[in-house]
């Protein structure tokens, strides 16, 4: 019985070739979407697994008020590892990592930018990173030894064997490899090189001070149940420890928690983060959008298969004569969704082999190429094909297989009303996601769109930084100061200047006392350090006062410069003159000018307060290209200067408008897949579409035959059939526009700096999409009509 | 004659179609008998209810009202599953349009209803076998419906019905789609199996093919007007 059911199915997709190659395409694109996402998702849930005991470890993060605003953070307090160690019994060892960010790092003949941690010595206890040379337990005790991945040790020596016991210099210091790493991957940590933290008596005050935060606490437990045990700890812990050294009033830590650090990746609400964030809220959207390519194909196979029931009625009618229950037609009918499906799985699997190279790079991910071999995905694949048979073979099953035989049997069943209304419905239910998706892409287009245009409050374009490599301290300031005056010097150069935070960038966050109301009040307060020109390098308005000089002594020491978000905050309508002091200084500064509002953050914000101070001799070296300068000679002749003084370090140079843009890749990112998925969905819905007229143009053949011998026109019989469908996509229209529009606005407040979706969006995809689906029909139209009307009375 | 030996008995069988605006009867009152092992025609002009009448008899469809008894059993009211499993076990069908599947070749056809009774394959093979031979299509066992003439298609439409071993033939103008060659070929083959023990109820225009059946119904409105016996069917058959 099985094998008639197999070669009942056979036959019937290779007799319907059409039919069966819009579900096989349909079903497989579909598939190969959902197969894709899912990998994603699976990659994206797999961040730090590759720990060995990664479900014993975990991060401490810290319940912070800034300003009164209470945030959640990666961040934690120095003794905060050793205090576990040692006070509490369920921690077997934990530590203490600071993220220096990126940094020149050289051996003799090579300089690279590589990420710099700093670490105490428990670092490769805790956090089990596979060492491919050197010995994790004693790795980071020498002050002056360093160790690093396994790329970076191939770059740097060749290989990692021959790394060991070689020397790289970092800022002024020379340091010796004493480990070699293999980093597991997905990982949420970003390791490149890691030193030991008490080679520098700054860091490692860190250790001991119950102030400030701004390193991450990891630890170990000695078994993964404990963890319960310990989260209830961490309030006695805090009051005991942290809250009596809590000085500031502006910034404090009110609490500690504990996270699984397989968790780390996932969590984007806490700030400051140590490494790769990932975003599921993307992994949801596009997981939603799968599953509707999904049903759309689904849709196509039941309308399909409902729309042809007439053809087949009278083969359910005799097998049911023959003897057939329904229970066995079922399993037939079944057997040939199965068996369709089966196929598009291969295709779909080709399909995303052939795709994954793309989405690698589209996802800034690394899926492997040989993901079919995992028993999960297997299974994922296989509830695919059982979820899609039953979907897409279900309804039709039953239904054709619940035909009475005598009327089945008399010649072509007249066709269902009801079924003509639950296709339609299907059809309607298509091209409703297929709008909603497609305006959902014109509004992230054009917010994309708005936010490269919106006016930032500074001139982006032509803007050149560079960085100054680490060489310490003295000489770093020498170079630069040299660096600004001989590029200057260059006829293309209008300005230079330096910044030690580039717009786009996180800025400094610290405690200032503020004159508010007569008295000085501490304020948590983003700020940036800059030198003189930087105001006029950047095109930033000056609303009130003046910017830095070099002619008046004082601004070196204490002045200030603020912006207008600043001056409101503070409720100052005369700001000029106003005190404003870090606890560290010994003078009070002035305020003598307050800048227009700029976005030196994303525009995902609001612009927050801000406070310039002056600092010209540390930072990247900024440079501003006249607008007629051809830029490649310019840069040409930047190196030249460049080479003078440092020889032997590439020019590390950005583009201001380039780096600043950067911070919409994601957006952008999530913009491009959306699109792709979009044309599938639309794609699909009209090779459903285009099934479906065929079917109905097939089955007025007579009318049509009737129409043209009494005199239609072609345009006439175009316009009868393609009517019906008009009505579908409009209904389609009115259902989509409020869902879209409800969702797409949902979104759009995401961002500070928003557009209103405007009615044209609307009218110009409802056009596309009836232009689109009309086209699809009449297509068929076109053929019915212009077909021999003799012999379509003919075929009876 | 004892009451078990009658395959069919209807009493005052009725059926009526209702549609939104009318009511049509096709079906008044129809009392017959048919014996095990008799080969009746039905007759009349068209619409008078020969194909409803035969489309109950085959339990494809059920009556309005009367009774009807199936081998001893009354079956007026039974349910679709009940009457399916009875036409799988008894019944075979002849159809005027040869009614085969296009997917399936000759043999795949033939075999169908053995695959449905849930015989073992090497058994249904073998039966598979010796209906083609019988009907004399074994050559074109590979072929598709299409590929072969109308004769040949309904002897394998015939030995489709008849692979089953089905106490009962229904016939619906098993020549209506034939010359007359092919016609009087069909003929003699329903009239083999009937010799061999199979009942056989064939609704015909034709008084040729009539010829071959022992009884003669004549329906006309819905009502049977006239029966007669066949007597040089019954003749022969004393020879």
């Amino acid at each position: 019985m099985l094998k008639n059911y197999w070669l009942t199915s056979w036959r019937s997709i290779t007799r319907n070739r059409v039919h069966a190659a819009i579900n096989i395409i349909g079903l497989a694109v579909g598939i190969a979407s959902c197969i894709l996402i899912y990998l994603f998702l699976q990659h994206e849930l797999s961040y730090d697994q590759s720990f060995s005991d990664a479900d014993r470890l975990y991060r401490v993060t810290s319940d912070m008020s800034l300003n009164g605003q209470a945030k959640k953070t990666a961040l934690s307090h120095g003794p905060l590892a050793q205090t576990l160690t040692e006070e509490y019994p369920e921690v077997e060892q934990a530590t203490f990592l600071l993220q220096m960010g990126q940094n020149s790092l050289r051996s003799k003949e090579n300089a690279l930018t590589v990420g710099i941690s700093y670490a105490d010595s428990n670092f490769f206890k805790v956090l089990p990173f596979p060492f491919v040379a050197g010995d994790p337990a004693t790795a980071l005790q020498n002050p002056f030894s360093v160790v690093v991945t396994e790329e970076l040790a191939r770059k740097y020596f060749g290989s990692a064997d021959s790394a060991l016991g070689k020397p790289l210099t970092y800022i002024a210091s020379t340091f010796l490899v004493t480990g070699v790493i293999s980093h597991p991957r997905p990982s949420h940590l970003q390791i490149d090189a890691v030193f030991p933290l008490h080679f520098d008596t700054n860091t490692e005050y860190m250790l001991n001070q119950w102030q400030m935060v701004g390193g991450y606490t990891y630890l170990k437990l000695f078994k993964a149940e404990q963890a319960g045990a310990l989260t209830s700890k961490m309030p006695e812990l805090y009051n005991r420890k942290a809250k009596p050294n809590q000085q500031m009033d502006g910034i404090a830590v009110t609490g500690y928690n504990i996270q699984p650090i397989t968790d780390a990746y996932l969590d984007k609400d806490l700030e400051y983060p140590v490494g790769d964030v990932g975003n599921i809220t993307y992994i949801y959207i596009f997981s939603v959008i799968a599953v509707f390519i999904l049903l759309i194909a689904t849709i196509n196979y039941i309308n399909l298969a409902t729309a042809r029931s007439a053809k087949r009625s009278k083969e359910v009618g005799l097998r049911k004569t023959i003897g057939a229950s329904r229970s066995q037609l079922v399993k037939q009918f079944l057997a040939e969704s199965f068996m369709l499906t089966l196929i598009a799985v291969v295709v779909a699997l080709s399909i995303v082999e052939l795709i994954l190279p793309l989405f690698n790079s589209l996802t800034e991910r690394s899926i492997d190429t040989i993901f079919i071999l995992k028993p999960e995905v297997g299974l994922f694949i296989l509830g695919i094909v059982i979820f899609v048979s039953f979907m897409a073979g279900g309804y039709p099953a039953l239904y054709l297989s619940g035909y009475k035989p005598v009327e089945a049997l008399k010649a072509n069943a007249t066709p269902n009303s009801g079924n003509a209304r639950l296709r339609k419905a299907l059809v309607v239910l298509q091209f409703t996601i297929s709008l909603i998706l497609i305006i959902g892409t014109v509004v992230v287009y054009n917010q994309m769109q708005h936010l490269k245009g919106v006016h930032l409050g500074f001139q982006k374009e032509h803007v050149i930084s560079v960085k100054i490599p680490s060489i310490g301290w003295v000489r770093q300031k020498e170079k630069l100061a040299l660096l600004k005056k001989e590029m200057l010097e260059l006829p293309q150069i209008a300005y230079t200047s330096s910044a030690q935070q580039l717009p786009g960038e996180d800025a400094l966050v610290s405690d200032f006392q503020v004159e508010i109301n007569h008295k000085m009040v501490t304020r948590t307060i983003n700020h940036i350090g800059v030198d003189y020109s930087y105001i006029d390098l950047m095109g930033i308005k000056l609303a009130e006062g003046r910017g830095y000089s070099r002619e008046i002594r004082s601004d070196e020491t204490h002045s200030y410069l603020i912006n207008e978000a600043a001056a409101r905050e503070f409720g100052w309508t005369d700001a000029l003159d106003k005190r404003i002091k870090l606890p560290d200084d010994t003078l009070t500064s002035k305020v003598i000018g307050v800048v227009k509002d700029f976005n030196y953050k994303s525009l995902h914000s609001k612009i927050e307060p801000l406070i310039i101070r002056l600092e010209p001799h540390f930072g990247r070296l900024l440079t501003r290209v006249n607008t007629e300068a051809d830029l490649s000679a310019t840069l040409a002749d930047m190196d030249k200067v460049w080479k003078k003084h440092f020889p032997a370090f590439p020019m590390d140079y950005q583009f201001l408008d380039e780096s600043f843009q950067q911070q919409y890749r994601a957006e952008e990112k999530m913009l491009i897949i959306f699109t792709y998925f979009t044309i599938l969905t639309i794609v699909i819905a009209c090779l459903g579409l285009f099934g479906l007229s065929a079917y109905m143009a097939e089955q007025r053949t007579k009318e049509i035959g009737i129409r043209i011998v009494l005199g239609s026109s072609v345009s006439e019989i175009v316009l009868l059939l393609s009517r019906s469908f008009a009505l579908l996509v409009l209904i389609a229209i009115v259902m989509a526009i409020p869902i879209a529009w409800f969702s797409m606005d949902k979104w759009l407040q995401n961002f500070a700096y928003r557009i209103e979706i405007s009615w044209w969006v609307f009218v110009t995809t409802g056009l596309a999409a009836m232009t689109i689906a009309l086209a699809t029909v009449s297509y068929q139209a076109m053929k019915a009509a212009l077909a021999d009307p003799i012999r379509a009375l003919r075929t009876e | 004659m004892s009451k078990e030996e009658f395959i069919i008995e209807t009493q005052q069988l009725e059926k009526k179609y209702i549609t939104d605006t009318v009511e049509t009867t096709a079906l008044a009152g129809v009392d017959l008998r048919i014996a095990k092992g008799e080969f009746v025609a039905v007759m009349g002009p068209s619409g008078c209810g020969k194909s409803t009448l035969l489309n109950i008899l085959g339990l494809l469809d059920s009556p309005s009202g009367g009774t009807f008894r199936f081998l001893g059993q009354d079956i007026s009211h039974a349910s679709e599953r009940q009457r399916a499993k009875i036409r799988k076990h008894n019944l075979g069908f002849v159809f005027q349009s040869f009614n085969l599947i296009d997917e399936l070749t000759v043999e795949e056809n033939i075999g169908l209803p053995l695959a449905y009774l849930g015989i073992p394959r090497a058994e249904a093979d073998k039966r598979v076998k010796e209906a083609m031979e019988r009907m004399g299509i074994a050559h074109r066992h590979a072929h598709f419906p299409q590929q072969l003439s109308g004769g040949q298609q309904q002897r394998v439409a015939i030995a489709r019905a008849t692979v089953s071993n089905p106490s009962l033939i229904l016939a619906d103008e098993p020549t209506g789609n034939l010359d007359s060659v092919h016609g009087r070929e069909v003929m003699s083959l329903l009239s083999e199996l009937n010799d061999a023990g199979t009942t056989v109820v064939m609704v015909t225009h034709s008084p040729s093919d009539a010829e071959y059946a022992h009884r003669i119904v004549n329906l006309f409105d819905g009502q049977i007007v006239t029966e007669s016996l066949n007597a040089r069917k019954h003749a022969a058959e004393l020879l």
